[in-house]
């Protein structure tokens, strides 16, 4: 299924259509808020309403989505400052083999008296990771993690066959929530912490040589809380600026995968049916020269 | 000294598999790696868990060991191969449903003894609708119901266990005496085509039911999906790199027929040597459909180990040193192979062509292992030719 925008048309058209897009979205919200009297909400997961959309995940589409789904400066939380801003960012995938962890510990400026007020209104920091191709999260597995209490909430969107080698899946988007009291408040007096660790698993590689590189971008980073308004299942949420964090891009986050080698092709399939036949014609000989009596 | 009974020896095993149950429920709740198998919530049914602890199954084996005369200590014994089995009551405790298809065939065999076709017919067409490895066993099950068994409208009699020395090669293998279109015309009497229709019937009922309650979902996962079906991930078979390294290109339909053909070859020299003697055929095309199978994975293994205990007591191997080595040389390939999968999965190494080495090495394991059992066995059928003379019931 493509989706709204196709890779096909030149540039003029995209950015027509760019425009055109935020101009219904903002359309959209003030209907929406026209109706239910308020801007900015979302449903359970944000990254639920577009891949409702959409159906599968594209970089730029989901950049775009990101960037105006939530405007900046019209989604008022509390006050008029954007109070929880990110100082630092370190990221590390953690653990041997297949199975490793995805490890982002984020500094943030927070200051004590907003706690309460945060928690009085049942904020949430949302996490969005957008995976690459290789490695893929198990929604069985962060629902378990969401019944021991560590997120309150985890969903995974986009190809989540979880059999496919990953030259035959597309991307897939991670959503976590956590509560407020997993921002951990350190020495400092306005800086707090806040770990996150998700689980990955590695997919079967394309064929190369020896091992197949991957590579994780940033995170996006929101506080959602809950609407007071009527409608309880709507979240409102505000985007915690990474702006401060220094040179993002430096060295990229890089998972190594072993993968299979295209030369061995040959040599493999020639060998594995030769002995399967060997082995069959033995047990064939075995049984035709076994004797009833 | 404590007298080893059946009933003894199936409380222990029950009562060994609830501290299972309980176990697991620990796990699960204390440590991030889960004991319960990820089907337990797929088939969330407590029948399911009660059935896979509990004896109908166990008690199925013990039944046709003594319908077909083997003394009660060899008959104990052999189910103890089962129940003090570590893949079979892992396998069983972990919620999944291996288990009740392997009671629902024991249970065919006893129908099938006790000249319960109708009822066998329903079970086997339930058994291929829920798993379809069974329908291999369709042709000897055909071929067992010989109407050189059912003469004077009594039941079959049996072959007994205590004549398995002096027995005489008087079995109806027409498939050798007689010319191969002889052999497809005879195939056609009445409780064959009655077994055929019935357990037809049943399969389509129950596929129906399935596809009009789930739609062309259940019909792609439950049977399109066995016989396009190519996981490239590493698994015990010989197949699974030939099938990564061809993953990104479609398989010819040459290169897919011939690794069907030793699996097509086994299976058919099985059945035409073996198939009145029915558990023993079962057992080794079970163990070489697993073997010569595209994907292989632990839980296949239950489906022959539940037929062990029926075939040992005609067995010639003693544990020293023969059994022994059998057992040995199958754990041993597996132990090998497992420690190069570890070292894939949990270490990140490249080792994918030491593992191929290895899953080639099983199979050559399960020959050796299939060889002996066959040179060992004494060929027993289920039914004895009934004659025009007096047919004593014993």
């Amino acid at each position: 299924m493509t989706g709204f925008f196709s890779s096909d048309l030149g540039m003029k058209t995209r950015s027509l259509q760019c425009v055109s897009v935020i101009f219904l979205i903002s359309i959209k919200s003030l209907v929406l808020a026209s109706i239910y009297g308020q801007t900015c909400s979302v449903d359970e997961y944000i990254a639920e309403s577009y891949f409702k959309k959409y159906h599968s995940f594209i970089e730029r589409e989901f950049d775009n989505f990101i960037a105006n789904k939530i405007p900046l400066g019209s989604c008022k939380l509390l006050g008029d400052e954007n109070l929880l801003m990110a100082k630092s960012l370190s990221r590390n995938v953690i653990g041997e083999g297949s199975h490793r962890w995805l490890s982002s510990s984020m500094r943030l400026k927070f200051p004590r008296e907003l706690k309460h007020e945060l928690t009085a209104r049942s904020c949430e920091v949302v996490v969005i990771e957008r995976l690459p191709s290789g490695v893929f999260a198990d929604p069985f597995e962060l629902q378990h993690f969401v019944q021991r209490g560590v997120f309150t909430d985890a969903a995974v969107f986009g190809d989540t066959n979880l059999e496919l080698p990953s030259f035959r899946s597309n991307q897939t988007v991670v959503e976590i929530h956590m509560s407020i009291d997993s921002i951990v408040p350190l020495r400092d007096e306005d800086e707090s912490e806040v770990i996150l660790k998700v689980p990955l698993h590695a997919r079967y590689q394309p064929l190369g040589h020896g091992f197949s590189r991957v590579e994780f971008g940033a995170p996006d980073i929101f506080t959602c809380c809950s609407s007071t308004e009527q409608d309880a299942a709507k979240m409102l949420c505000q985007p915690i600026p990474t702006s401060l964090i220094p040179d993002k891009k430096a060295s990229p986050l890089m998972w190594e995968i072993p993968c299979g080698n295209k030369e061995h092709a040959a040599v493999v399939s020639a060998v594995t049916f030769g002995f399967a036949i060997s082995t069959a014609l033995l047990i064939v000989l075995t049984s035709v020269s076994y004797s009833r009596q | 000294m404590a007298e080893i009974t059946f009933r003894s020896v199936l409380l222990l095993s029950a009562v060994f598999r609830v501290v299972l149950i309980f176990y697991g429920e620990w796990q699960d709740a204390h440590m991030a790696v889960r004991y319960t198998d990820i089907d337990y919530f797929v088939f969330s049914d407590a029948a399911a868990l009660m059935v896979s602890g509990k004896s109908p199954y166990d008690r199925s084996t013990y039944r046709i060991l003594k319908l077909r005369g083997v003394p009660e200590k060899l008959s104990t014994y052999s189910a103890m191969v089962w129940l003090f089995n570590p893949f079979t009551f892992t396998i069983g405790t972990r919620g999944n449903c291996e288990p009740i298809v392997c009671s629902m065939i024991l249970w065919i065999l006893i129908c099938l003894m006790k000249d319960n076709l109708i009822q066998a017919a329903f079970w086997y067409g339930l058994v291929v609708h829920l798993r379809i490895y069974p329908i291999i066993y369709a042709l000897p099950i055909i071929i067992l119901l010989d109407p050189l068994y059912f003469r004077h409208g009594k039941k079959p009699a049996l072959g007994k266990w205590s004549f398995r020395t002096s027995e005489s090669s008087l079995d109806s293998s027409n498939a050798e005496k007689t010319g191969f279109w002889n052999f497809f015309r005879s195939l056609i009497t009445w409780r064959r085509v009655v077994f055929g229709i019935l357990s037809g019937t049943t399969f389509l009922i129950f596929t129906g039911l399935s596809f009009y309650l789930y739609g062309w979902d259940f019909l792609h996962e439950a049977l399109l999906y066995h016989l396009t079906r190519t996981d490239p991930r590493h698994n015990f078979s010989i197949y699974f790199y030939h099938i990564y390294l061809h993953y990104e290109h479609e398989l010819s339909i040459l290169e897919k027929l011939i690794s069907f053909l030793p699996q097509f070859i086994v299976q058919l020299i099985i059945i035409l040597r073996f198939a009145p003697d029915l558990p023993f055929c079962l057992f080794l095309q079970t163990v070489a459909f697993v073997a010569f199978n595209k994907v292989i994975t632990a839980q296949y293994f239950v489906w022959f180990f539940c037929l062990l205990p029926l075939i040992l007591p005609w067995s010639n191997m003693r544990l020293k040193w023969r059994g022994l080595a059998c057992v040995s040389v199958w754990i041993g390939a597996q132990t090998h192979w497992l420690m190069w999968g570890y070292l894939l999965e949990f270490r990140g190494k490249n080792v994918f062509l030491q593992l191929w080495m290895a899953s080639l090495l099983f199979l050559a394991a399960n020959t050796f292992v299939m060889i002996n059992i066959i040179r060992s066995h004494v060929f027993c059928p289920l039914f004895k030719q009934s004659s025009s003379k007096s047919v004593k019931d014993d």
